[in-house]
Parts: structure tokens; C-alpha cells; sequence
């Protein structure tokens, strides 16, 4: 579904992201861990578009995106949702949700008809609405929930727009631990014909959804296998485990 | 995102009220100022859809309004086409022409986007100074209104041309509505809260901003054609940068992104001009007194902070009273 081939990316003498290569099969969730400045927002950034890899190519669903702009790849099917709240603060949670489905349905950007009003557009509303439990906040506006309903609205306005591939930069960060085993359920009660790529810190969380996990270690793919052999890896008890297992 | 409250329901209807009682019982000064009000209303719609709702601040609508008024009088009176298609066709040339200025500006922000606006819109001002077939400094004369007898309507009358001009407004404000409730309308407002997220959504930003300003073009032309047809004579002062800044001005005084503040700014503008300017010829100095209190005050305009004070007010004493209605409907079918 969504195939990595040798992505390289450098800022002047820093090589953030060496050879990365991965290949994501269709349902697949495969959580990225790794310690910080390891590179995995870069990575994003450039599956998703935001940064031009300076080597390397991006596949989805078997057609080279590499080449395509941030919402030419969004149209192709890969949806993401950011590290940092990037939501439609002045508007309500049902607009939100409804601006990513009227994208996703073709009503963005028609002249004659209220998109949001659109059968189509509040059945995938109501759809995600449910999936991210944010049901009994759709008619408040964003600047007046709860951060952690925030971190769910991030997820949906991802999901509305239907994706292939969904990215996920560390959904529960900034959350509590309550909150954090809420996201636990979201996440498993995602269509399972649904490809995620998470980046997560939370080993809890990580091991809990993964079926795949990847570690990069100085941009450079260190691990890649079952959970079961990451929990096993002595290298990643040396780079990044170390301090999961310990605590 | 656009939103029509009591309060605005019922600006508009005390506005379309007054405008309509001044047009019937006024003098033929008094319906001058009317018209000058109803014609600077449409151009400050045109500008408050792409800046209140858009972010796109503008420094060319004025220049858009003069390529309508310019591109109607050549039509009529050079090219021998019929008033009505002339207009029509100056509608749509100066969309088309705004579609391009968007589209090449989409691409810039804030002061950057100003500045964009401004560099076109002073481009067209010295081409139309410049090139004869405009008429240079002299402008252009002859230019007629539409000839309205068959319905037994005569538009070189004062009053029924400003009834015209309210007629063209009402119609503009539907369409602006329309507009700003449309799927590409919405997407606006996406855009203007979180360009980036919009386009991580598959928008092709760029387009959507282009394709409002072609919209806001169409209405500058609009106002353009009927500013030719009041005055009958154009000059390229209409292009001016002065004139945009003066509908930022009247946008910023009424309310920015209310659509309805933008009405009550320009009647506010256009008498406090005359008004003041026959007590003083430093008018300027008190209108723009007003402006900076305006804007200290954070209030987002006249309209804004009337909206402020009482709208909520308003729409909370309604769906009290509606509750209490329906209260008493089930107590009295109990």
C-alpha cells in the first residue's frame, strides 16, 4: 500500500534521513519509535509531502507520489494528522470534520451548494464523529474543548477525508494517562482495512497497536519486525528501550 | 465561517428599509448621496468577501471597479454593443481579470499579498493614463444607463436609478451569501483559519482563492458599471490605490467579515464625507479620527461592536423564548 524507497533528506551538513526504506502492506500499523531528533517527523514530512526528499522514492498503493504536491498525495489517499494541534480553531467540531469530507466528496470547491449540508459530506461526519467519539462535541467550537478532545478531533479530520494511508506524529502526545488509554480503543477501533503509520512515544500504546514496528536511529532504519522481536532487540534496548524497560 | 444571527437579519431589513424610504422621499441631492452609498456598498462586498472571509487583504479592488466602469464604456459607446450585454461583458472581463490577480497573488501572505494587489492595481491605474483609447487624463463620456422604457422605467431619473442601484445590491448580497455558504465559500474559510491543514486535506489552495477572488472581481465590475452609469463620464482616478484604500477603510469602519458591517460602513462613510466636508475641507482628519478609535476600541467596527453588546443578547432572549413557547405547547397538550 505504501512502499519507502531509500529516502535520504539533509539540512546543509545534518543527514536527518538515511536510505530509509519500508514497505507497508494494505491494513498493516506499523508504529516508527526512535529517540528524538531520529528523524521521524522528517520522514513524515516527506511521505506526506511537506519536504522534497533530496534521494529516494515514495509509492502508494503502487503509483510514484514523489513527485506530487502535499494535497495532489492527500487526493491519492494519504491522509496524516500532526504532532501539534493543527485543527480550524474559530470553527466547531462538525465544520472541522466537515471541511475534510466535502475535500474527500468534491463539494470544496463547488459554488452553488452548501458542502456541509451535503448528505454525503455529514454521513462521513457523523461516521467519524462516532469513530473518535467526539459525538457529544460537535456543535462546540475547537477553542472551547478539552486538549485531549483536540487530540481526538486531529485524528478526525484525517479520517474524513477516507484515506488508504493514515500518519499519525504521536496522537496522544501531551495527553494523560487516562486519556492516552481512550486513544488505546480509538486507535484498534479503526477499519482494519485502514494502513497506519504511527509515531508514537507511549511503548504502551506502540506495542499495543502495532503489527509492525520500525526504529530509526540517527535517520538510519535500525529495526524493522514484529513487536515480539522488538521487545527482544538488544540493539534497541541500547538506543531507545533501555529506559521503557527500566521504568 | 459566514453566519447570519437576529441581529443581522434585522440590520439588514432596517437597512433595506431606510435606504428604500430615502429613495422614495428624498431630493435629488439626497438621492445622489443614496446612490454614491448603495454603489461604494457593492464595492466594499466585493472587498469584505475576500478580506473579511478570505484573509485576502486587497489593494486593488478600486482598479477592479475601474476596469468594470472602463471595460463597460468602451463596450457601449466604442464598440457599439447593447448597454445590457456591455454589462454582462464588463462583469465578466473584470472576473477574469481578478481571477488572474488572484491566482498569481494566492500564492503570497499578509503584507506580501498587499503589496501584490497594490503593484496590479497600480498597474492598470497608469496603463488606463496612459494608452488613448482609455482618453487618458480626460477619461471617457457618453456613457448611457440602461434604457428600462418597455417596463415604463426611466433610469436617467435620480430616484429610479437608485432604486436600480438598491435593486443591484439586494442582488449582490444574495449572491455574496450564496457564495460564502457555497462548498468553495466554506473552503475559504478553511483556508483563512489553516492554509496548511486545508491543503494536507487535498485542497488545492491556490485555486480556491483565486476562484473567490474571480467572484469578488465579478461584484468590484458591478460596482464599477453602475459608478460609470451614475456619473455618465469616467476618469482613471477610479483605479486609483486611493479608492481601494478608501474601501478598506469603509470595510474596517462597518466591520470586517460581517458582510453586513460593510453596508452600514459605507453610509456611514459617505455621510460623515458630506457632512463634514460642509463644515470643514479637513474632513479627512475627523473620518480618520473615527477610523483609529474604531480600531483601538477592538471592537471590529460599527457593526462589530454593536454585534458585541447586543447580538448575543438577542439570539439568547429568542431561544429563551422559543423554549418558553414550546414549554407551554407540551404543558397545554398534556
Amino acid at each position: 500500500m505504501l512502499e519507502l524507497q531509500g529516502l535520504d533528506k539533509s539540512f546543509g551538513a545534518v543527514h536527518v534521513t538515511r536510505n530509509v526504506s519500508m514497505k507497508l502492506e494494505r491494513g498493516e500499523r506499523r508504529v516508527i519509535l526512535g529517540p528524538n531528533g531520529a528523524g521521524k517527523t522528517t520522514l513524515f514530512n516527506q511521505i506526506v509531502g511537506e519536504l522534497t526528499p533530496d534521494k529516494g522514492t515514495i509509492h502508494l498503493a503502487g503509483q510514484d507520489v514523489t513527485g506530487l504536491s502535499v494535497a495532489g498525495r492527500a487526493r491519492q489517499g494519504l491522509s496524516r494528522s500532526y504532532q501539534k494541534n493543527t485543527l480550524f480553531d474559530g470553527l466547531t467540531v462538525e465544520e472541522n470534520l466537515g471541511l475534510a469530507a466535502a475535500v474527500h466528496t468534491g463539494h470544496a470547491t463547488r459554488l452553488w451548494s452548501d458542502s456541509l449540508a451535503k448528505p454525503e459530506v455529514r454521513e462521513i461526519v457523523a461516521e467519524v464523529a462516532n469513530q473518535v467519539n467526539l459525538m457529544p462535541y460537535l456543535h462546540a467550537k475547537v477553542s472551547e474543548v478539552s486538549y485531549g478532545v483536540r487530540r481526538q478531533l486531529e485524528v478526525g479530520v484525517a479520517l474524513a477525508t477516507r484515506p488508504m494511508v493514515l500518519l499519525m506524529d504521536e496522537p496522544t502526545s501531551g495527553v494523560g494517562p487516562e486519556m492516552s488509554k481512550g486513544f488505546h480503543d480509538l486507535l484498534n477501533n479503526l477499519p482494519r482495512d485502514l494502513t497506519i503509520l504511527i509515531i508514537e512515544h507511549d511503548m504502551d500504546l506502540a506495542f499495543d497497536v502495532a503489527d509492525t514496528i520500525t526504529v530509526l536511529n540517527y535517520g538510519e532504519v535500525v529495526f524493522d519486525g514484529l513487536p515480539e522481536a522488538a521487545r527482544g532487540s538488544k540493539l534497541l534496548k541500547e538506543i531507545y528501550l533501555g529506559s521503557w524497560e527500566d521504568a | 465561517m459566514f453566519r447570519h444571527n437576529t441581529l443581522r437579519y434585522g440590520a439588514l431589513v432596517l437597512l433595506a428599509a431606510g435606504a428604500v424610504a430615502h429613495a422614495v422621499t428624498a431630493g435629488y441631492f439626497g438621492l445622489e448621496i443614496l446612490t454614491e452609498i448603495l454603489i461604494l456598498a457593492i464595492l466594499v462586498l466585493a472587498l469584505d468577501i475576500v478580506a473579511g472571509f478570505g484573509g485576502m487583504v486587497s489593494l486593488c479592488h478600486g482598479a477592479l471597479m475601474g476596469v468594470g466602469a472602463y471595460a463597460f464604456a468602451l463596450l457601449s459607446t466604442k464598440a457599439g454593443i447593447s448597454v445590457p450585454l456591455s454589462m454582462v461583458a464588463a462583469v465578466a472581463i473584470t472576473g477574469a481579470g481578478a481571477w488572474v490577480v488572484g491566482a498569481v497573488c494566492a500564492r503570497s501572505h499578509g503584507i506580501y499579498f498587499i503589496m501584490a494587489t497594490l503593484a496590479f492595481g497600480q498597474m492598470a491605474y497608469s496603463y488606463v493614463f496612459e494608452a488613448p483609447v482609455f482618453g487618458g487624463d480626460d477619461g471617457l463620456g457618453g456613457i448611457s444607463r440602461p434604457d428600462l422604457s418597455l417596463v415604463g422605467i426611466d433610469l436617467d431619473d435620480s430616484r429610479s436609478f437608485a432604486l436600480f442601484c438598491l435593486a443591484a445590491l439586494t442582488l449582490v448580497y444574495g449572491a455574496a451569501v450564496i457564495t460564502l455558504r457555497s462548498g468553495l465559500g466554506r473552503s475559504l474559510s478553511g483556508v483563512m483559519h489553516n492554509a496548511q491543514r486545508m491543503r494536507a486535506l487535498g485542497l488545492t489552495v491556490w485555486r480556491v482563492k483565486a476562484d473567490i477572488f474571480g467572484v469578488s472581481g465579478m461584484i468590484a465590475g458591478l460596482a464599477g458599471v453602475l459608478a460609470a452609469q451614475h456619473s455618465m463620464y469616467i476618469s482613471p482616478g477610479l483605479l486609483n490605490w486611493t479608492v481601494s484604500g478608501e474601501a478598506l477603510v469603509v470595510v474596517i469602519l462597518g466591520g470586517l467579515g460581517t458582510l453586513v458591517g460593510p453596508l452600514v460602513g459605507a453610509a456611514a462613510f459617505v455621510v460623515l464625507k458630506h457632512e463634514v466636508s460642509a463644515l470643514t475641507s479637513y474632513w479627512h482628519l475627523v473620518v480618520g479620527s473615527i477610523l483609529i478609535a474604531v480600531v483601538l476600541s477592538r471592537a471590529n467596527g460599527i457593526f462589530g461592536w454593536v454585534e458585541a453588546r447586543w447580538g448575543a443578547k438577542l439570539d439568547r432572549r429568542l431561544a429563551d423564548s422559543t423554549r418558553g413557547t414550546e414549554a407551554q405547547e407540551v404543558t397545554g397538550d398534556a
